[in-house]
């Protein structure tokens, strides 16, 4: 195997590396304020600000829509 | 809508023994993201697969996405036969896993969970870290934007940890 090839990374290393490089992108749009708040609420409250969120997706779901004229 | 309540004092009430994943376990530690379902893997012993059986049957457990009328029992031969089961009952969708990629079975998961109480009852969450490395051994692209918010909320913890 040629030097050149030794230094090359390897299939896993790659895919790491892609792997770490997409998660620090997505890291920078983070709402670090809604994790702060969240982690001052009790775990019952977690999953029950989790429950709230579940049944507005539903609701909106739900919502008729229209076609703007 | 899933009734994350129910299902856990109802699996707890029968005592059945498994570790809390997936996102209901991200929202446990702090995670803001929308999950649909209880992920649980679920300890492949006799006597939990009979407890697993005793805790759904009343619920009406049925795979999901199954074509209405498919002939499905959840008994104790069904999960021997099988590992992991997608569901809906009438308390919600709940995941059970008999492995997951990257974090095996209950007993490789257990010592890496953490206890969690939570609506009068106790049951066992994964822990952060490891759930992290789960999900980035897991290695799906649909994981990556929860890793990224898991990492941010292990870094949030370690700088202002609870009491």
């Amino acid at each position: 195997v040629s030097r050149e090839a030794k230094n090359q990374p390897g299939p896993k290393t790659a895919g790491r590396d892609s792997m770490d490089d997409v998660i620090a992108v997505y890291k920078r749009g983070i709402d670090r304020t809604l994790l702060r708040e969240n982690l001052k609420l009790s775990v019952e409250e977690r999953f029950e600000a989790l429950g709230e969120l579940q049944e507005f997706a539903e609701e909106l779901r739900r919502a008729p829509r229209t076609k703007s004229p | 809508m899933t009734k994350f309540a129910a299902l856990l004092r109802s699996l707890t009430g029968e005592g059945v023994e498994f570790v809390l994943v997936g996102g209901a376990a991200a929202a446990a530690h702090g995670s803001v993201r929308l999950t649909r379902d209880l992920d649980i893997v679920y300890r492949r012993s006799p006597e939990n697969l009979a407890r697993l059986v005793r805790c759904l049957a009343p619920h009406r457990p049925y795979l999901r996405d199954a074509p209405a009328g498919l002939p499905f029992c959840l008994d104790e031969e069904t999960l021997r036969r099988g590992l992991n089961f997608t569901l809906m009952t009438d308390l919600g969708a709940l995941d059970l896993f008999g492995e997951i990629a990257g974090g095996g079975g209950y007993e490789q998961l257990l010592p890496y969970s953490i206890s969690l109480d939570v609506y009068g009852v106790t049951c066992r969450c994964l822990g952060l870290r490891r759930l992290i490395e789960v999900k980035r051994a897991a290695g799906r692209p649909r994981d990556l934007e929860a890793v990224a918010e898991l990492e941010a909320l292990l870094e949030e913890s370690e700088k202002n940890p609870g009491p």
